[in-house]
């Protein structure tokens, strides 16, 4: 796992408070428990703050949509760092 | 790894003087604090997150720490103190959260409802809102910007925006009044704050129907209309601290109708909590300060007085002098200033009486300690010789061993980190909101002057040569009036404040009193206090019910100041005149026991009332009999004549 998908991986287990998390690259907000849009702030600012990038309004509610899953997440991070 | 609790004070102590929060030393700590509360250490624990909890925390560690905090809600329950109603347009799913660990923190235990989101106006003005069932004893309107009513047109004259102010405010007074009326409650609503962006640019300001000013002008007009169950919360000057573009972060009012950016939620809700606990009267009342390099550059002792950094011509020695100022106008509105410090006492005494560039003055110091014992016994002696409780006050040290040392003995103690530069100091102390007025009191204004002056007093009990001797030579003289417009503000202080001598330590808002004002079965008084030192001003209310034939003595405080100076008895005598003009026939009196008030577990057995009941958990009930009694002795303390009447004309003016 790269050091960028192990830091994302910490960053949801802390939003989430569940230790328990693995993430792969073809999950979707859907397969991880309580993804609601108030924990998708939580998760955004949890973002912005851990690798100091920021996200721009469609991208922040499209974090939750159709055809977005972690891959494109990090490649999303990846893209901004 | 070690899991005892002194373990986890270290650790909290590592914590609180590192930098940053989502280091090392965070994740540490959450893991710790979790495997605590899983372990059910929940006290330590408990203790431990109420110190780690800041306003300069980031979000993120912020939700951190809540989660941690809801996992001990399950294991340890308070009773709630308070009950508190969120009511908004936009969206509290995050404030809420961030509130509660806040009040948390600070130790005052509330219930919080949140209401639906946008709904604010429906759920004061419909009667079978949840708001009714929920009943709670505050209620905070979390309004911004957007929720004004009313936007002055370019067109409009001045006197057209004059108009829309009044309507605007008015609106706002009228929830105000209704949910008061309905509900007694104590009111927190934000003033509104102003968007970044300005229609006419540098000319917003003067234009008549500049919105930036229109925003100003309801603003100055709700502080000024105000009743006192009413707080307005600044979050005007939240918005400007952090900076009007960085606070309205619109990304997240478009994506979730935030009313600012996330990371400004942690400062906005610590900023309300603080000024609820501040009316709870849980606030900071002291800051000890250190000497050497915290008030003043380099070592007195080692410098000597030509040699001290301070004052005008040298840039940090300016910053030291900023400081020193910071502090002079805290002690002006009565926050107590001590210092301690490790030095010889006559070295450190002579910087204040002979130093020209001393803003702070000896006289401006409560209690002053410089000796060599370790600072957490001098903070100690601090305490008891200003009689205030170690969790009122606030240490101020460049040296963080020092801060350490005290953080670990100590945890009671607020101990704010210092940056190495002088020039941050004042921000250092004054983020934390350690001293949120409520309201500033003639008796505030005065506080340090009664500290001194008490302990003048001191002095002369030690050379008087019996109690009766000192009483009289004290020439006490004492005023007792009903609560009034003059005096509700320091009455409703004293009963959210006094913790020691309180019989019952019932907490009412100035809302709550006023509602007994304007009730003939409940009769108030107040005493005020002077002696030859001085004026201790306010220093007893009482709250007492018609009862049948009986006069129910609800609450009976007093300040500590006054103990041991026969004011019971005096009070006693008050009592007596009060049901003998009514033609009752009894007193009768609870003691409720808490954690502090164990002084006057026996106060009513020692004036002679009978006990009626005592309870498992050691309330006891008393009595008197009016006319059984014997006449107490004479007190020390003359009565100086009042009319008692002259104060209902007042009413009026509370109740608008």
């Amino acid at each position: 796992m790269s050091e960028l998908a192990e830091a994302l991986r910490d960053v949801f287990r802390e939003v989430f408070d569940d230790e328990s998390i693995v993430l792969a690259d073809n999950m979707t907000a859907t397969d991880i428990d309580g993804w609601d849009s108030l924990m998708n702030i939580n998760l955004i600012i949890a973002l912005e703050g851990r690798f100091g990038i920021k996200f721009a309004t469609a991208e922040i509610s499209g974090l939750k949509a159709k055809g977005q899953n972690i891959g494109t997440l990090l490649k999303l991070i990846a893209s901004k760092r | 790894m070690s899991n005892s609790p002194s373990d986890l004070n270290a650790l909290v102590e590592r914590y609180l003087s590192g930098q940053g929060e989502l280091n090392a030393s965070f994740s540490e700590l959450t893991g710790r604090l979790r495997r605590a509360i899983a372990d059910d250490q929940v006290e330590s624990a408990a203790s431990a997150l109420r110190r780690v909890v800041a306003p300069t925390m980031d979000y993120t560690s912020a939700l951190s720490l809540y989660k941690l905090r809801r996992r001990l809600a399950d294991k340890l329950h308070y009773p709630a103190k308070i009950r508190l109603a969120i009511l908004s347009s936009f969206t509290t799913a995050q404030l809420e959260p961030l509130l509660d660990l806040f009040l948390f923190a600070s130790g005052l235990e509330t219930e919080l409802y949140v209401a639906d989101y946008g709904l604010f106006r429906q759920e004061i003005l419909e009667p079978s809102s949840g708001l009714y069932a929920f009943n709670p004893s505050f209620i905070l309107i979390a309004s911004s910007w957007r929720d004004l009513l009313r936007r002055p047109k370019l067109s409009d004259t001045d006197d057209t925006v004059r108009v829309l102010v009044e309507a605007e405010c008015s609106n706002w007074a009228g929830l105000w009044k209704i949910a008061h009326e309905r509900l007694g409650s104590q009111i927190l609503q934000n003033c509104f704050d102003s968007p970044p962006w300005r229609q006419l640019g540098n000319h917003e300001m003067r234009h008549p129907a500049g919105f930036g000013r229109f925003i100003a002008r309801v603003n100055a007009r709700l502080f000024d209309a105000a009743p006192p169950f009413v707080t307005l919360h600044d979050v005007d000057h939240l918005s400007a601290s952090a900076g009007r573009w960085a606070w309205s972060d619109e990304r997240f009012y478009h994506q979730a109708k935030l009313p600012c950016g996330p990371a400004y939620l942690v400062d906005y809700a610590h900023s309300v909590a603080s000024i609820l606990s501040a009316q709870a009267g849980m606030g900071k009342k002291c800051l000890v300060l250190d000497l050497d390099n915290t008030l003043w550059g380099g070592v007195i002792g080692d410098d000597g007085l030509g040699g001290i950094r301070l004052g005008q011509g040298d840039p940090e020695s300016e910053a030291f002098s900023a400081f020193q100022k910071y502090l002079k106008a805290l002690r002006m509105r009565g926050v107590i200033l001590a210092v301690c410090s490790k030095n010889e006492e006559n070295t450190a005494r002579e910087v204040f009486e002979k130093h020209t560039e001393m803003d702070l003055r000896i006289e401006d110091i409560s209690c002053f300690v410089a000796n060599w014992d370790d600072k957490a016994t001098n903070i100690r002696r601090i305490a008891e010789r200003l009689d205030i409780g170690l969790n009122s006050m606030v240490f101020v040290d460049d040296n963080p061993a020092e801060r350490a040392i005290v953080r670990q003995l100590l945890p009671e103690v607020s101990v704010p980190e210092l940056p190495a530069d002088p020039s941050g100091y004042i921000w250092a102390v004054e983020k934390h909101r350690y001293f949120q007025v409520v309201s500033l009191s003639g008796e505030d204004l005065r506080r340090t002057d009664l500290y001194r002056a008490n302990e003048a007093r001191l002095g002369s009990q030690s050379s008087a040569q019996s109690i009766d001797e000192f009483l009289t030579s004290l020439e006490m003289v004492a005023r007792v009036a009903p609560i009034d417009a003059t005096n509700l503000e320091r009455s409703v202080q004293l009963i959210n404040r006094s913790n020691q001598f309180n019989l019952t330590t019932k907490r009412y808002s100035s809302g709550d009193v006023l509602a007994r004002l304007s009730d003939p079965t409940w009769i108030t008084r107040t005493v005020s206090l002077a002696d030859r030192f001085g004026d201790n001003g306010l220093i007893c209310v009482l709250l007492a019910r018609l009862e049948g034939e009986a006069l129910a003595i609800d609450t009976w405080l007093m300040s500590c100041r006054v103990l041991k100076r026969g004011v019971e008895l005096f009070v006693l005598e008050q009592l007596l005149a009060m049901a003998r003009a009514r033609g009752l026939k009894r007193i009768v009196g609870d003691y409720i026991p808490t954690p502090k008030n164990a002084l006057v577990r026996d106060h009513y057995r020692s004036l002679g009332f009978e006990q009626v009941s005592a309870a498992e958990d050691g309330h006891t009930k008393w009595e008197l009999a009016v006319d059984g009694v014997d006449v107490p002795p004479r007190t020390h303390i003359r009565l100086m004549p009042e009319r008692l009447s002259a104060a209902d004309s007042n009413l009026e003016g509370l109740r608008k």
